[in-house]
């Protein structure tokens, strides 16, 4: 059969309209469309029943309670947990992502020693134990530990070993916890304060960050959410004080800008206004401190602070007009503030009789300690590792010859970070227990891994600034790396090598006697509930108007420009950095690529002759970092807004170089009074780059 | 063009005034929905995210400067830009619930439902994502990973929708008319301000459906009548006047 020209287009014609109509191109296409997506280096999903935890995060400062979600045994999720008084169905941008730092790539997989080139080199437990072992008995009571575990009971063993290593030289990291107590101390109180935010109607935080980091602060938050209906008029009032309208100050109803570090002259500026109005106190040394308030005049307030007069005289008036005002004071970025401020603060709730009522402050129970020779908590933050290090750094104490480091990164979080590295050289030997491989660790000698909250026994004893005394439990959810080992039962067996007795066998049986001793039970806390106690100190504390008055004299700061650091819990902390699902959070003006940028205000940005995005170098006697400049105007005139927890030189690749370290041109002085370290007065001169 | 009705109706009405820019929600969804992490997450053009939270201004100079921060996940529209533009019908709105798909093996990569899209809801994956080493143990099962040339977007935590509906047929309820809170998403969820509420927006018994009906509630771009599924209450009229382009004369709505 011949095919002629127009049967074969026929034939092409009706081929064509065939396919056409027949699912097969299509059935291609989609063929092609998933084949081509499905490639062996995209990882598949697996399966698994899912099972869900309740504990609490020894990651994030806020210690926050949280829900993770397993799926057979891998933890997939950490999600809130309603029924943790310290999540309230919240959780924190650090320790949602807490789950995925498991795998995080910084993570030290197993016991590290530098090499005499410089180099780690892996080296087994028993290598690490000798050696350990070896160097601390050499050192002879010339020891010193440093713990960034605020509210753990690893701090009782801890201090225990290094007290019966013959030194008194316990630390902990700096924070807030501190200049409290010292201020309850020179209050002629005892307890811990507590902020009982969610029956307050009225909440004054002066520099404390109540809604992003200060303190228990998904517990804040939880109270903020529930004054707060949506869309309707708000059943509490918040108001923040402080040189930057951070996240706090975004959800406050009411911002007053003051500047850096001059929340206690705020406070005393709202205190001279409420004894004027008419308040007292029924504590013994309230005319002495009713004097020290008259000199805190508004005009006197308003150059010191550089508050608006008018919006101070409308907080006190809004104070006095509250049914149950609370007045909280901190540090913007959670440490370097002094004792003062507390006391200020203190005695404003004081004027208002908000001392022991409900939305008030509070005094709360502090358990003992429950390892022979241990610190108590008073004495634990009494000591001042900052203090000491400038100790060290004029030759008025002798460097240790072996430091212990627990989960903490001082070469980093340090004001004066870079000088803080340079004293922390001159130790001979530095050990460190950490889950990261952060600065701290790449100065050390021998570098310990320990287990995450997740995959370890730990514990949570009333974190500074919660509104009750509580304590609850860390449990195991994840199952351990192999070559890591949790600190705890580790400390304890290497105190017993070194002959020390610590009346303790094992890290539960430490965490048993303190359940004990906060009234907890053992087996409610292991099934994952919380041990609340509404109880509270009994006390008539003064004023310590003696102590204020030295404390609140303000120095000039340095350079014309005012430093305020912003503290944001998604960019981590010390000893996370940067959690790798968190570095998309950090704003587009924070950070491009590597370079920081700072914050400032139009007026400043005119009086600099600088612009956006231009580059500038800010300096002072304790450093220098470059940035580029972004304008906001929730920045106070004359002060430049950096962003903490950038400038890692460790960790891995989503921290390490990006932006630079602000703890640089943080300068320490001593506050009048109490001799505590304080650097929440940076100033600065900047120039163009 | 019609607007697609359907009895139950996610929403999520978001309260400017209770965010405060904390990014626990970003963490929470990209942890949800298997994003993968990226180094350097300044270039914000590529980077991977189903929920934004952008920072609002008043653009006054201090101390007047106020400050308002805004979540924007997909917005579900009603009329959905994206639906009518993708060739390969790859996203859709035709199941009950309103909430507009992305059938990933399905989409060849075109862009055109981004370039459609008014409130650049919509990411492409230029590269293929890659998790640390280990890090792809803590995947959630519920989600499939997206390979490069692909588009993606927040989908409500569609997975939970069906995990709620699961348990209701299991619980012997009826699978249409879920409680309040027996479906939310995972940013809704994970909020410690309690921002975002999330619900439908048909039933009376949410109490989104009340929300999306205050006097300060108002939509993104709401002249553009794509009826977004989301809403965004604040009792300040600097925030809601910049949620559409108004002109410095006209009245807001609240």
């Amino acid at each position: 059969m011949a095919v002629d020209r127009r049967g074969f287009l026929k034939f092409v014609a009706g081929v064509s309209a065939g396919v056409m109509v027949t699912p097969i191109p299509w059935k291609l296409l989609d063929d092609a469309s998933i084949w081509t997506q499905n490639w062996p280096w995209i990882p598949s999903n697996v399966d698994g029943a899912s099972t869900y935890v309740s504990t609490v995060s020894k990651l994030c400062p806020s210690c926050v309670g949280m829900k993770v979600r397993l799926v057979g045994d891998r933890p997939v999720r950490v999600l809130p947990d309603d029924n943790h008084p310290l999540s309230k169905g919240g959780i924190s941008s650090l320790a949602v992502a807490e789950a995925q730092m498991l795998h995080s790539p910084a993570r030290v997989k197993r016991p590290l020693k530098r090499a005499a080139d410089g180099a780690y080199v892996a080296i087994s437990w028993e290598e690490a134990d000798a050696l350990l072992a070896e160097k601390l008995a050499a050192a002879k009571g010339s020891l010193a530990c440093v713990s960034g575990d605020e509210t753990g009971s690893i701090n009782d063993v801890l201090s225990a070993m290094t007290g019966k290593a013959g030194s008194s030289n316990f630390y902990l990291m700096p924070s807030e916890a501190q200049p409290a107590a010292k201020a309850v101390a020179a209050m002629g109180g005892e307890g811990q304060l507590g902020y009982d935010i969610e029956n307050s109607d009225y909440v004054l935080a002066i520099g404390a960050n109540i809604l992003e980091s200060w303190g228990t602060v998904i517990r804040n938050r939880a109270a903020f959410k529930a004054t707060r209906p949506h869309g309707e008029e708000p059943a509490a009032t918040f108001v923040f004080a402080g040189p930057v309208q951070n996240n706090t100050a975004a959800g406050a109803d009411q911002w007053v800008p003051i500047k850096a570090g001059t929340e206690g002259a705020f406070a005393l500026g709202i205190a001279h206004l409420l004894i004027k109005a008419g308040a007292t106190a029924d504590a013994a040394d309230f005319s002495a401190f009713a004097r020290l308030a008259g000199t805190f005049t508004p005009a006197k307030v308003a150059e010191l602070t550089g508050v608006n007069e008018d919006q101070l005289k409308d907080v006190a008036k809004a104070l006095l007009k509250a049914r149950r005002p609370l007045v909280i004071t901190g540090s913007e970025f959670g440490q370097g503030t002094g004792a003062a401020s507390v006391l200020a603060g203190v005695a404003v709730n004081m004027l208002l009789g908000g001392l022991n009522r409900k939305g008030g402050l509070k005094l709360l129970p502090v358990a003992g300690p429950v390892v022979d020779g241990a610190m108590t908590r008073a004495e634990m933050l009494g000591k001042d590792f900052v203090a000491y290090m400038s100790r060290i750094n004029a030759g008025k104490d002798k460097a240790p010859a072996a430091m212990v480091f627990y989960e903490a990164n001082p070469a980093y979080a340090l004001p004066q970070a870079a000088k803080m590295a340079e004293v922390l050289a001159k130790v001979p030997f530095k050990a460190t227990f950490t889950t990261f491989l952060d600065e701290t660790a790449m100065l050390c000698d021998l570098v310990l891994p320990v287990p995450m909250g997740l995959e370890r026994l730990d514990d949570v004893a009333t974190p500074y600034g919660s509104g009750q005394a509580l304590y609850c439990l860390a449990r195991p959810v994840a199952p351990m790396p192999a070559h890591v080992k949790p600190a705890g039962d580790y400390i304890i067996a290497l105190a017993g090598k070194l002959g020390m007795d610590l009346g303790v066998g094992t890290w539960e049986e430490v965490l048993q006697a303190k359940a004990r001793a906060m009234g907890a039970d053992w087996d409610s806390l292991m099934d994952g509930n919380v041990h609340v106690s509404s109880s509270t100190v009994n006390a008539q504390p003064a004023f310590g108007a003696g102590m204020l008055q030295k404390g609140i004299a303000t120095k000039a700061a340095e350079g014309d420009y005012a430093i305020a650091p912003v503290h944001k819990l998604n960019v981590g902390t010390a000893k996370t950095a940067i959690p790798p699902y968190n570095n998309k959070t950090i704003r587009r003006w924070e950070l491009q690529g590597k370079e920081l940028y700072v914050a400032m205000n139009g007026a400043t940005a005119r009086k600099l002759g600088v612009m956006k995005h231009d580059k500038i170098v800010v300096s002072n006697k304790s450093g220098s970092i470059s940035a580029r400049v972004n304008i906001f105007e929730g920045v106070m005139n004359d002060t430049v807004a950096v962003l903490m927890g950038l400038g890692h030189t460790a960790f891995d690749q989503f921290s390490k170089g990006k932006g630079e370290n602000v703890m640089q041109l943080l300068t320490v002085g001593f506050e009048s009074g109490t001799g505590l370290s304080v650097w929440n007065m940076a100033g600065a001169t900047i120039s163009k780059a | 063009m019609e607007i697609k009705e359907f009895k139950v109706k996610w929403g999520m009405a978001i309260d400017l005034d209770k965010c405060t820019g904390c990014g626990a929600c970003m963490v929470a969804c990209q942890a949800e929905n298997n994003l993968a992490p990226i180094a350097d997450a300044s270039n914000k053009i590529k980077v991977m995210n189903w929920l934004v939270v952008y920072e609002l201004s008043n653009k006054k100079p201090f101390p007047e400067h106020d400050v308002a921060y805004l979540p924007r996940p997909c917005q579900q529209c009603g009329h959905p830009p994206c639906v009518s533009v993708c060739p390969v019908v790859a996203t859709d709105k035709n199941e009950e619930g309103g909430i507009v798909s992305q059938i990933y093996p399905r989409c060849i990569g075109c862009r055109y439902c981004m370039a459609a899209c008014p409130y650049h809801a919509r990411y492409f994956n230029w590269l293929d994502p890659v998790w640390p080493e280990g890090m792809e143990k803590a995947l959630t099962p519920d989600v499939s990973v997206r390979p490069r040339g692909v588009v993606e977007k927040c989908s409500f935590c569609h997975h939970r929708f069906m995990k709620a509906k699961d348990k209701a047929i299991a619980e012997g309820r009826d699978p249409e008319a879920l409680a309040d809170g027996d479906y939310v998403t995972s940013c809704a969820e994970a909020c410690p301000n309690g921002a975002i509420v999330f619900g439908d927006l048909n039933n009376p018994d949410h109490q989104v459906y009340h929300l999306s009906r205050s006097k300060y509630a108002s939509r993104l771009l709401e002249r553009l009548h794509a009826n977004t599924q989301v809403y965004y209450l604040s009792r300040r009229e600097w925030v809601r006047r910049q949620l559409d382009n108004y002109l410095d004369n006209e009245k807001v709505k609240g």
